[in-house]
Order: structure tokens, then C-alpha cells, then sequence
């Protein structure tokens, strides 16, 4: 606080050290998702592109792991969801002395690691199965070394804890005495609760089952333990990214964040309109006049975003359709193989006789169907230091209008350099 | 006797039905789901790793082997210590602390300013702007620090850009793309609980200390830090549980010659199958994270019932 000048720069630099920290590398997968070389990267910009996200939407393994991971999800939901809403009622009605020792049961499976919970879930009802003698191929014994019916047990033992918090803190404001009053007129006990209540919870509720649906979503460390031989989105991501990656994975990520811009401004937007409709209500602000723009995007800088991107959105899916980044390829790959060249005949003129052994031109022999992947097997790639592994499962041949340019994977300059050697 | 009474409270004021649903849930949760499958987690990691035709057999007996395992090693290398494993578990734990501290000193002038600018515009956007990469998954989070810090990544053409640097340095070799992409990780569950609880310092406190002459520095230690110690304790704990616990991070962003403890577990689990040396491990790092968060706390002079605030 020495001069208000020096504090101001100190601090607009922190401000850009942390969202550069927290956006940068977000910014910089999303460049990397429209970027042509098949090793993901975002710097050295050679050609863009939209083939990755057709490699995406054609990932058969992706797929499958989405569509296991709203089943989890879902069931996840389900069982957590009720659990924690039990365990909030409790809270408020157990006796003080009771009360802390209670709150730390029902809090510590947030703190304990999720690869431990994986783990004792799956040898838990491995024993559970054999106390019950639940034979090899049995009804009992496949139930128990599912993966799905494993994975929603293990998460939903530490989302419920997410959901708990969640109910406590609406609980908080209920007033004991409507239950009461309902209960004095006669109601039953169940139709206390389903009356009063579950509807003042209900947003407590919605709120519980999306965050438990996206903690399950993204929940890596319970489940790869509990999964056995299925798969989820996360499972096959990391396996993907360990393994071989291209920037297929970019996409995914690239349309995740715009999935959430779009939740976050219409939510905002949301927001806005019902604070604005409010406002009118009670006779603050003048009724807006029917104009040109419908009245929920005046005033609401979120909402016209919103318009936006989502048009935005529109084009680029319309653009993506027709472009072709063709003739851009074929100039990087030539610029590329000519370099490629340099360096050769550099090393062969080192070594003279000992022709370099140069790895085998597998252009012949990559399979038609596999178009974008193709670039994988180009010669280009290979003589790199990390030759990128073999992309995993080539996919089916991306949309025919837009992939012109994988032909060229057999283009003459190709097979030259292959023959060369 | 006073455990029955308060039963009977309890289904007078539930009624019946209700009552024994609402008590079976969480019987089922905290029983059938947590307790008992740690429960059965111990009793695994003291039995040998015998073939299925032996099991329940005369073999079958308790075992302290697979802890001496990770500390003095198995019987063929003739060490006295099992120090590869002892190793990665105490860099476990030191670089979790790390990173959390990390994550403290970063987060704390945002959280304070966020939660003292209250109501302005500017802050509810960057509140927005937060929440975009806590909805992105961790592996892809973990995906990106390494299109940045690989060999040809971003920070790599930078600094050679710069001069700063001829040859490519191996970020991820060196660990610094897993510190890094752990810190960036668990970064929000740190800031979010600090900023509720600045929130709700009353800002005339602030003025009054200033007004009394107290410096900048005195305000902070007087006054934020000791309100803000419930919201600094409950995102430690997390941070540290989890990076301590993380498992995708290290195997992406992870050098290939070390290890993170998690990945040890996994190994065990999942390449040699031996399930038993496993949930040992998995103790260890339950009991040891757990004892740390304890003893912080009770330094701290924090309450179980601060987290998750």
C-alpha cells in the first residue's frame, strides 16, 4: 500500500498470472482442436481444420463410454440423491451429543481418497459374493463383479456426502413448525413429508441431482477400479490420452467448454429476465414497449451472448461442412517432406554407403477406410523423434463432403519419398 | 438406554414408515457402503495373496507380510529397506503439502478480493469465468497442461523463442508438469471455500482497523486471516486429500521414472493382480492422509464441522 499506482499493477499482474494459469491451458487445447498435425499442439500452425471433430463424433470407444457414463450417472443420481436427503433429515433431528459424531460419519467420505473407496467397493461384494456362495456365472456372483452396478455403489457412497451438504444448507431455513401444523390437522406422517416438505426441497433437489451427475460424470479415481470391463467417458479418455492421442481429444474438451459457456450465459441470462420480470411486476421499471428486439434480450448483455454464440455455433457447423483445408495440406506436407528431404540426403551423405533405414513406407498398406488416421501413417511423421502411436481404433471415415482431402495420403509426393528410400 | 430413547423420539416425530426409510438409507449408506467395505479392505490386506482353491484353507491366516513389504521389501532383493516404494510415498505426501500451500498463497488475494468486492459486476463475471474449467474433466485438464509443457509445446517455443533456452527442457521429466497440473486440479476447491467465508466479513472491521492505523499487513493477520481459517482449512483439506489421492494426473502429466503412491496401488490392483499388497497400500495412504489432516487441524484449532462449508 505504498502508492495506490504500484498496488494497482501488482495487483492486474496477479489477476493475469491466475486466469492466464487457469484459462491458458484451456485456450490453448481449444486452438490445438483446429489445428491439422495429428500430435495435439497449438504452436507451430499448420492448417485449420474441423476433421477432428468428425474423428471425434466417429469414435466408437467414445461413444460407448458416454452413453455408460449417463446410465452411472443416472443410477448415481438416483441413490445418492435419496441417501443424502435421508441423511440431512436425520442431521436436523438427532440429539445434540450425537450430533458432531454424526457429521463426521456422514462427511468423511468426502476426505477419504477415491481410489480407496474403488477399491474396498470391489473387494467388499467380491466377499460378499463368495459369503453367499454365489458360484462362478451365477445370477448373484455377476451382479456382484459388475461394473456398472460396482461403480454406482462406490460412487454413490461419496456423492451422497456432495448431496448432504447440499440439503443441509436448505434445511436450514425449513420451518419445523409447518410440518407440525400439517401433522396437528390430521395429515399422515408420509403425507407430511411428501406435502411440505419434499416441495420445499425441490430445488434443493435439482440442484443435488446435477452436481451428483456431473461428480459421477467426471469421477475418475473410484472408477476405474469398480468399472471391471466397462467403460466410461473418463476411463477411455485417460487410456487414450496415455496411450496414443490425437486432437480428436481437443474437440471433446473444445465442445465441453462451450456446452458449459452456453449452460453458464443462459442460466445468467435466466437470471436476468426473471429479476427484470420481477421489477416490472412491482411497478419499478416501466413495461417495456413491443419493439424490434423481444424484451428478454434488453438489458441482459448474457441473453444477447448467448444469441450469439449460439449462431456462431450454427455457422461454424454450416462452414464446417463445406470447408476443405485440401490445398493447405498439400502445401504443409510439401514444405514438410522437403525438409524431410534436406535431412536425408544430409545423413546420407554422412553415412555414404549405409543407406538410412528409413522406416518402411506404410502408405500402401494403411487401409482405405481409415482417412483422417492417414495423416498418421504419412511418411512425414515417422522419421519424428515421437512418432505418434498409432491412433487408437481408427474410426470410420469421417463425412464424405468434407474429407476431399484425405485422398491425398496417396498423393504422388508421398509415394516418392517412400520409393527413395 | 438413552440410545433407545432417542429412536423412539425419533419415529415418534417420523412417524413409522417414514422413519425406518429414512433410517435405512442411511444405515445402507454409511454401513453397506462405507463402513463395511473398509472393514473388509483391512481384513484383505492382512491375508496372503493365495490362489482360489487355497483360500478359507489352513494357509488362509492373518498376515503382517504385505505392510513389511513396502517397508522392508520383498524377500529376494536383500535390502533393508524398501526404499523405491518409501520414496514415492514420502514424495507423496511432501508434494501434496506443497501443493496445497501453493494453492493457498495463490488463491488467497483473489478470494479476498472477490469477497470484499461484493456486488459489483465485475466480480460476478469472474465468478462465472471460474466455474468454466472446474466443469472441464480433470484428465482433460491434465490432457492440456501437457499439449503446453510437452517437448514442442507452447511454454518450450517460448522460452526458446526468448533465447532463454537452446534445447527443449523436459517439463514433464522433471515433475514440473505434475506439480503444476496438480495445483491446477484442485485450484477451485481452494478458492470457492475462502471466498464465502471472506465473504462474510463484515468490511467495517477492515475500516476500523485502518482507521486505527493498522497496517496492510496487520489487517491481514488480524483480522481476514483469523475469520477466513474455517473457509483456508476446509479447501487444504480437500486440496491435499485429493492430490495426494489423485490418480489420473500423475499417470498423464507423471515422468516416466517416478511415481505417485496412487499409481503404486494401481499397479498392485490391476497389472500383478495381487489385491491383497494393494489394499495395504491403500491403508497406508487412507491412514496416512487422514492422521496429517488431523493433526493440522487440531494445530489450526479447526472443527470437522468447518468442511465442506
Amino acid at each position: 500500500m505504498k502508492s495506490p499506482i504500484v498496488s494497482r499493477i501488482a495487483l492486474g499482474l496477479y489477476f493475469i498470472i491466475f486466469f492466464g494459469y487457469l484459462m491458458g491451458p484451456l485456450l490453448v487445447m481449444s486452438v490445438s482442436a483446429f489445428n491439422s498435425p495429428s500430435f495435439p499442439s497449438a504452436s507451430p500452425w499448420e492448417c485449420f481444420t474441423f476433421e477432428w471433430f468428425s474423428v471425434l463424433w466417429h469414435d466408437r470407444h467414445i461413444r460407448e463410454g458416454i452413453y455408460y457414463s449417463v446410465i452411472i450417472g443416472l443410477g448415481t443420481v438416483i441413490l445418492s440423491v435419496s441417501m443424502g436427503l435421508a441423511a440431512s433429515i436425520v442431521l436436523t433431528q438427532i440429539s445434540a451429543r450425537l450430533r458432531s459424531v454424526y457429521y463426521t460419519m456422514i462427511i468423511a467420505p468426502i476426505l477419504i481418497p477415491g481410489v480407496v473407496i474403488g477399491i474396498s467397493t470391489l473387494v467388499f461384494w467380491d466377499r460378499v459374493g463368495r459369503f453367499l456362495g454365489a458360484g462362478e456365472g451365477s445370477l448373484l456372483d455377476g451382479l456382484f463383479h459388475n461394473g456398472l452396478f460396482l461403480t454406482i455403489l462406490g460412487q454413490s457412497s461419496f456423492i451422497a456426502s456432495y448431496a448432504m451438504l447440499v440439503f443441509v444448507a436448505r434445511l436450514q431455513r425449513f420451518d419445523p413448525g409447518l410440518t407440525e401444523a400439517a401433522l396437528d390437522l390430521g395429515a399422515s406422517h408420509t403425507q407430511a413429508f411428501r406435502k411440505i416438505l419434499l416441495p420445499f426441497l425441490r430445488p434443493a433437489i435439482a440442484s443435488a441431482s446435477v452436481l451428483a451427475f456431473l461428480a459421477s460424470f467426471e469421477n475418475y479415481n473410484t472408477t476405474t477400479f469398480t468399472i471391471v470391463d466397462y467403460k466410461t467417458l473418463t476411463t477411455v479418455l485417460a487410456q487414450k490420452v496415455r496411450l496414443g492421442i490425437n486432437p480428436s481429444i481437443s474437440a471433446l474438451a473444445f465442445a465441453i467448454i462451450t456446452l458449459t459457456i452456453l449452460v453458464a450465459l443462459a442460466s445468467e441470462a435466466y437470471r436476468r429476465a426473471a429479476q427484470r420480470k420481477e421489477a416490472v411486476w412491482q411497478g419499478k421499471v416501466a413495461r417495456p414497449a413491443a419493439r424490434l428486439w423481444p424484451a428478454w434480450l434488453r438489458g441482459n448483455p448474457a441473453a444477447i451472448l448467448f444469441v450469439l454464440l449460439s449462431f456462431t455455433i450454427i455457422v461454424a457447423f454450416g462452414v464446417a461442412q463445406r470447408y476443405s483445408p485440401a490445398q493447405c495440406k498439400i502445401a504443409a506436407r510439401e514444405a514438410k517432406q522437403a525438409e524431410i528431404q534436406r535431412s536425408i540426403e544430409e545423413l546420407r551423405a554422412r553415412r555414404q554407403e549405409e543407406a538410412p533405414q528409413a522406416p518402411a513406407p506404410t502408405t500402401d498398406t494403411a487401409p482405405a477406410g481409415s482417412g483422417a488416421f492417414g495423416n498418421v501413417f504419412a511418411p512425414g511423421n515417422l522419421p519424428g523423434a515421437p512418432a505418434p502411436e498409432p491412433a487408437p481404433e481408427p474410426a470410420p471415415a469421417p463425412d464424405a463432403p468434407a474429407n476431399g482431402a484425405f485422398g491425398n495420403v496417396f498423393a504422388p509426393g508421398n509415394l516418392t519419398t517412400g520409393g527413395d528410400n | 438406554m438413552k440410545r433407545k430413547l432417542i429412536f423412539a423420539d425419533f419415529f415418534r416425530n417420523n412417524g413409522a414408515l417414514m422413519g425406518s426409510i429414512l433410517i435405512g438409507l442411511v444405515a445402507f449408506w454409511l454401513i453397506v457402503l462405507v463402513i463395511l467395505p473398509q472393514i473388509s479392505m483391512l481384513d484383505y490386506s492382512f491375508r496372503f495373496n493365495l490362489p482360489p482353491a487355497e483360500q478359507g484353507g489352513p494357509k488362509d491366516v492373518y498376515t503382517l507380510s504385505n505392510y513389511q513389504h513396502l517397508i522392508y521389501g520383498s524377500d529376494e532383493t536383500h535390502q533393508s529397506f524398501n526404499t523405491i516404494d518409501l520414496m514415492v510415498f514420502l514424495r507423496t505426501i511432501v508434494a501434496a503439502i506443497m501443493v496445497t500451500i501453493f494453492d493457498i498463497i495463490l488463491c488467497y488475494p483473489l478470494a479476498y478480493f472477490l469477497g470484499q468486492a461484493r456486488g459489483m459486476g465485475m466480480a460476478r463475471l469472474l465468478v462465472v469465468l471460474l466455474i468454466i474449467p472446474y466443469w472441464v474433466n480433470e484428465i482433460l485438464r491434465a490432457f492440456a497442461l501437457r499439449i503446453i509443457f510437452g517437448d514442442g509445446g507452447l511454454i518450450n517455443e517460448a522460452l526458446m523463442l526468448l533465447h532463454l533456452t537452446s534445447e527443449p527442457i523436459d517439463f514433464i521429466r522433471h515433475d514440473i508438469a505434475l506439480y503444476a497440473g496438480l495445483g491446477y486440479a484442485y485450484i477451485l476447491l481452494m478458492l470457492f471455500p475462502m471466498y464465502n467465508v471472506i465473504e462474510s466479513l463484515d468490511r467495517n472491521q477492515i475500516e476500523a482497523a485502518r482507521d486505527l492505523g493498522a497496517s496492510w499487513t496487520r489487517i491481514h493477520r488480524r483480522i481476514v486471516i483469523p475469520h477466513a481459517k474455517p473457509g483456508i482449512a476446509s479447501g487444504s483439506t480437500m486440496v491435499f486429500m485429493l492430490s495426494a489421492g489423485a490418480l489420473a494426473t500423475p499417470q498423464i502429466l507423471g515422468g516416466p521414472s517416478s511415481l505417485w503412491f496412487t499409481q503404486l496401488v494401481y499397479q498392485w490392483f490391476n497389472n500383478s493382480l495381487n489385491w491383497q499388497q494393494g489394499a495395504a497400500y491403500a491403508i497406508v495412504l487412507l491412514v496416512a492422509t487422514i492422521t496429517i489432516v488431523m493433526t493440522i487441524m487440531k494445530i489450526f484449532r479447526v472443527n470437522m464441522g468447518d468442511i465442506g462449508k
